[in-house]
């Protein structure tokens, strides 16, 4: 590859770099991490299309964009959270602005038994030795720039922790919220969760704002199942319509843990996310669901790999995504079945719906597969409403409008029809139909 | 719900896949005992393999501007054709080795081929050809001369770089059929080879395409003139014979309005421990309701059970509708090689205009295919199918990368993608690598995928019956294949379910 151009984006979040006073520093290993990181970030810069990874996303545009290091009023902005409140979930919280914890906004008083719930900023002045894995990881992969950019510049988080055994019966909630600031800014958050052997989690994860700005927003987690553990994690991102935000997301599965996983995706302008997922333990099991419905100028690309690597390990992903007006959307479905991984049951569909002629989809579901003993399908539609169930719905006196409007949320909503937590589920319907288009 | 029209897809992949996950239960007795059959049949030899002893008029090896030149001269081509090759030459020379294709090969160095190899006796007409050459093609079953009016089918056989002969002249210049080799198209018709050559595959499509643009020896032009539906299938035998040589043919076929035309290629090549180089390209026309209908077995050597050896087949295809309700159908059976990389395309760029991809390709030992299609919708009402079925075997690699590509203006453009994988052991692979991208909102897309291994249900089946391992796997992997050899020509789908059941000898246990 050519000598990557000193983008302004690169060099204004290597200026970020150089005047951060991150925490935990001065502590050799994060430091050491850190520094390589960043220099890995300067070195390569962004990618530009001709990197398989970034294929569908270019990020020329953004490399033009310069961002400032970080909100110096974060932790004092006032913000009505409740506006944000989900039905059901009135668990623990952690509350971030802008990318910075708020211990006057989150609930972490009274936490249940077996559950260990801090911000990073605050864990690491604490025992760090159970983080150094996570944190001391290196992005060698030309296509996790943000990654290592986060890697670079994290100083705040989530660090969870459920002890073994412990089952957690209220959700945890963790609420990223952007605020308006005085310009384009940057922020970013590192988490780290572990549910220990047999420990049961419900997580939802969400990303909202108060107002319209144009921030970058990167999130790398590293989410560890032990044992038998079961997570069921729903993320809800709603960020503001000009924000940009990176998330990398990583899930190790050991032997019999379960995950499942519910994503739905309905704001910024520049949204990426990368999930990674290794079934490392027989029987362990992943289900994922996904929505992405985009409008305006909207781009979202999500990238899901999955691995499965252990005897009798089953994944099923139902994705669904609906472009309109001038948006594009991209998904990558990769499974993966290691040599061995004997008994792997994957299943992936990725169905699309195109309602405008200046949208795109691009879809690319993939197998790979090294053992013999397995069961692999993927299937992947674009295309648009059924015709004959319009006018169906039409011929019963639903204008059009209002017909197609049905159709879609139903093609939508069908994803999220296992989410056993009816208030939750009763929201992000609700939200689907108010973000679907109209017309 | 139904809301969408390809809706059903996802469920039908979930009943479509046949893999029990079953213990494996009496098939590790059944393999001892049958270890030393299988041992005898992995020894098996590929039955092409033979060289035969012709003098040879090689051009020394190596590649300059001079030997492109030197190429040229000796072919004695008109001036533009040499410099439309210097110009290939200098833009291949710009451009770096593709390295994205799931292949794990070694650097190949370009300046150890050589690039020429012709038989010397220079046959002038097929009674003239080295009888030597001709016991070759009785040896390959080419059904070249005598056999060839038996077979009805009209043949162009290339050996090493040369064509030597091509059977049927008259009654296909009865019909108004242009099928000769391409030197003689150069020399002769002029006027067409300019007007097509290279304007389905530029000179500078791709880093082999630019290699053979600059180099190519030889290959088959086929013209159908309007109106003409071709009276006989057309053929070309292609066969590597030469040491240190590559093979870089170039085939032509224009089928002007309504014209309809089938052809057929097969190529083989000599056992040798080195990797030879081949690298073709094949450019289709199809103009206002032509239709065309391509048909390959590839049988390439493919290197022996430790993957030493055979064939890197590095080959463009590319058809180009460019007429209204045009049709370009493709149909492969690629069993050699030791590296395939081949992506027979369609570019529907006439409104209505149809592609077909239907492909079996089946990798053993150590061999590596990387293949799939790609169709670009581009014209109004296009469609296109692909029927893509892979096997592996042994320690090979098996993948399918393919393309459907909608642009803005193909206003109900419609594809359907079917691509199944079957696995016969624990060390090989099998990949599905498909590219959807669509820009028009009244386009359906569909792609399904499968991967599975042969059930152990069905196999005890069949040999309750009392049908023997080896059989029982050729009898099921044919009904594997079946929908893709259903649309090739009656000969050739012999040929075809025989080489796999040869390729697949040893493949179980």
């Amino acid at each position: 590859m050519s000598e990557p151009q000193r983008t302004p984006f690169v060099d204004s979040l290597l200026e970020a770099a150089a005047q951060a006073r991150l925490p935990g520093s001065g502590i050799g290993w994060l430091d050491a991490a850190r520094r390589e990181n960043l220099e890995a970030f300067a070195a390569g810069g962004l990618p530009d299309t001709r990197m398989e990874a970034w294929k569908y996303t270019a990020l020329r545009a953004l490399g033009q964009r310069r961002f400032a290091p970080g909100d110096a009023q974060a932790a004092t902005r006032s913000i009505d959270v409740s506006q944000f409140d989900l039905p059901g979930v009135d668990g623990p919280s952690l509350v971030f602005v802008n990318g910075v914890f708020r211990k006057d906004l989150s609930h972490v008083d009274q936490l249940p038994e077996g559950l260990s719930l801090q911000p990073l900023s605050q864990a690491l002045l604490g025992d760090i030795e159970p983080l150094r894995f996570a944190l001391s990881r290196h992005y060698r992969e030309g296509g996790d720039v943000f990654a290592r950019l986060n890697a670079a510049l994290a100083g705040d988080g989530v660090v969870l922790r459920v002890a073994a055994g412990a089952q957690v019966k209220q959700a945890v909630r963790l609420l990223f919220i952007g605020a308006p600031a005085e310009g384009p800014l940057a922020w970013h958050v590192r988490h780290v969760i572990e549910l220990g052997d047999g420990a049961e989690l419900s997580l939802v994860e969400q990303h909202v704002s108060s107002g319209a700005q144009q921030d970058l927003g990167t999130q790398v987690a590293d989410v560890v199942l032990r044992q038998g553990a079961k997570l069921r994690q729903v993320t809800l991102q709603k960020a503001s319509e000009g924000s940009t935000l990176v998330r990398h997301d990583s899930v190790h599965l050991d032997a019999d843990a379960h995950a499942e996983l519910y994503v739905m995706e309905l704001g910024g302008s520049l949204v990426r996310h990368d999930l990674h997922a290794v079934l490392a333990g027989d029987k362990s099991r992943l289900d994922t669901r996904g929505v992405f419905t985009l409008r305006g100028r909207q781009h979202i690309d999500t990238q899901m790999s999955i691995r499965h690597q252990a005897l009798n390990t089953a994944s099923e992903s139902v994705w669904r995504g609906v472009a309109d007006e001038r948006s594009r959307g991209v998904f990558r479905g990769a499974i993966v079945v290691a040599e061995g991984a004997d008994g792997s049951d994957a299943s992936l569909s990725s169905k699309n719906l195109l309602l405008s002629g200046q949208a795109e989809i691009d879809t690319k579901p993939e197998l790979e597969i090294y053992a013999d003993e397995v069961k692999a399908a993927h299937g992947a539609t674009v295309g648009q409403l059924d015709e004959r169930s319009l006018f169906y719905l039409r011929s019963r006196g639903i204008p059009l409008a209002e017909a197609r409007a049905m159709l879609t949320a139903a093609f939508c909503r069908a994803v999220f029809d296992g989410l056993a937590d009816d208030g939750l589920r009763e929201h992000i319907n609700t939200q689907l139909m108010a973000h679907l288009p109209s017309a | 719900m139904n809301t969408t029209q390809p809706s059903t897809a996802h469920d039908d992949t979930k009943n479509a896949m046949t893999t029990e996950t079953t213990e494996r239960s009496d098939l590790s007795a059944t393999t001892l005992r049958d270890n030393a059959e299988v041992a005898e049949a992995l020894g098996r030899r590929y039955e092409a393999g033979f060289t035969t002893d012709i003098e040879t008029e090689y051009l020394p090896a190596g590649l300059s501007e001079d030997i492109v030149r030197q190429l040229s001269a000796l072919k004695n081509e008109p001036e533009w054709m040499t410099e439309w090759r210097l110009k290939a030459y200098r833009h291949w020379l710009t451009m770096p080795t593709p390295d994205w294709a799931k292949l794990n090969l070694s650097p190949i160095d370009y300046q150890s081929i050589s690039y020429y190899a012709a038989p010397k006796s220079g046959p002038k007409s097929l009674d003239e050809v080295d009888p030597k050459l001709l016991e070759t093609y009785d040896k390959l079953g080419v059904p070249l001369h005598e056999r060839a009016k038996l077979a009805g089918v009209a043949v162009d056989a290339v050996f090493d770089s040369v064509s030597v002969g091509t059977t049927f002249r008259k009654e296909l210049a009865e019909a108004g059929v242009i099928f000769c080799s391409m030197s003689e198209a150069i020399r002769e018709h002029p006027e067409l080879v300019q007007q097509y050559l290279g304007s389905v595959v530029p000179v500078g499509d791709n880093y082999f395409a630019a290699l053979n643009s600059a180099v190519f020896s030889d290959g088959s032009f086929v013209f159908i003139p309007k109106g003409v539906r071709c009276p006989m299938e057309l053929s070309t035998y292609f066969r590597i014979n030469a040491i240190n040589t590559g093979q870089f043919e170039r085939t032509l076929i224009v089928c002007e309005d309504g014209a309809y035309v089938s052809y057929l290629e097969g190529c083989t090549a000599p056992m040798r421990d080195e990797n030879q180089l081949h690298a073709a390209v094949v450019e289709l026309v199809a103009l206002e309701k032509a239709q065309i209908k391509y048909s390959t077995v590839q049988n390439w050597y493919p290197g022996d059970e430790n993957g030493v050896g055979g064939i890197y087949n590095f080959v463009t295809k590319r058809g180009d509708c460019r007429g209204n309700d045009s049709k370009i159908s493709w149909t492969q059976v690629e069993t050699g090689s030791a590296i395939t990389w081949k992506y027979p395309s369609c570019v529907l760029r006439g409104d209505r205009s149809v592609g077909e991809f239907y492909s079996v390709a089946l990798t053993h030992h150590r061999q590596q295919a990387d293949t799939g299609t790609k169709m670009i919708h581009i014209g109004k009402g296009t469609k296109s199918k692909i029927v893509s079925k892979g096997i592996s075997a042994g320690r090979s690699s098996n993948s399918y990368r393919g393309l459907v590509k909608v642009e803005k203006g193909a206003e109900g453009a419609r594809n359907y993608t079917q691509c199944d994988s079957l696995l016969i052991g624990k060390k090989c692979g099998a990949h599905t690598f498909p590219y959807m991208e669509v820009k028009n909102p009244t386009a359906i897309v569909e792609h399904e995928a499968t991967t599975s291994k042969i059930s152990d249900d069905q196999l005890f089946y069949c040999r309750s019956r009392g049908i023997g391992e080896e059989d029982a796997v050729s009898m099921i992997v044919d009904g594997f294949c079946k929908q893709v050899f259903r649309e090739l020509p009656m000969e050739f789908a012999v040929e075809a379910k025989k080489l796999l059941e040869v390729s697949l000898e040893g493949a179980v246990g």
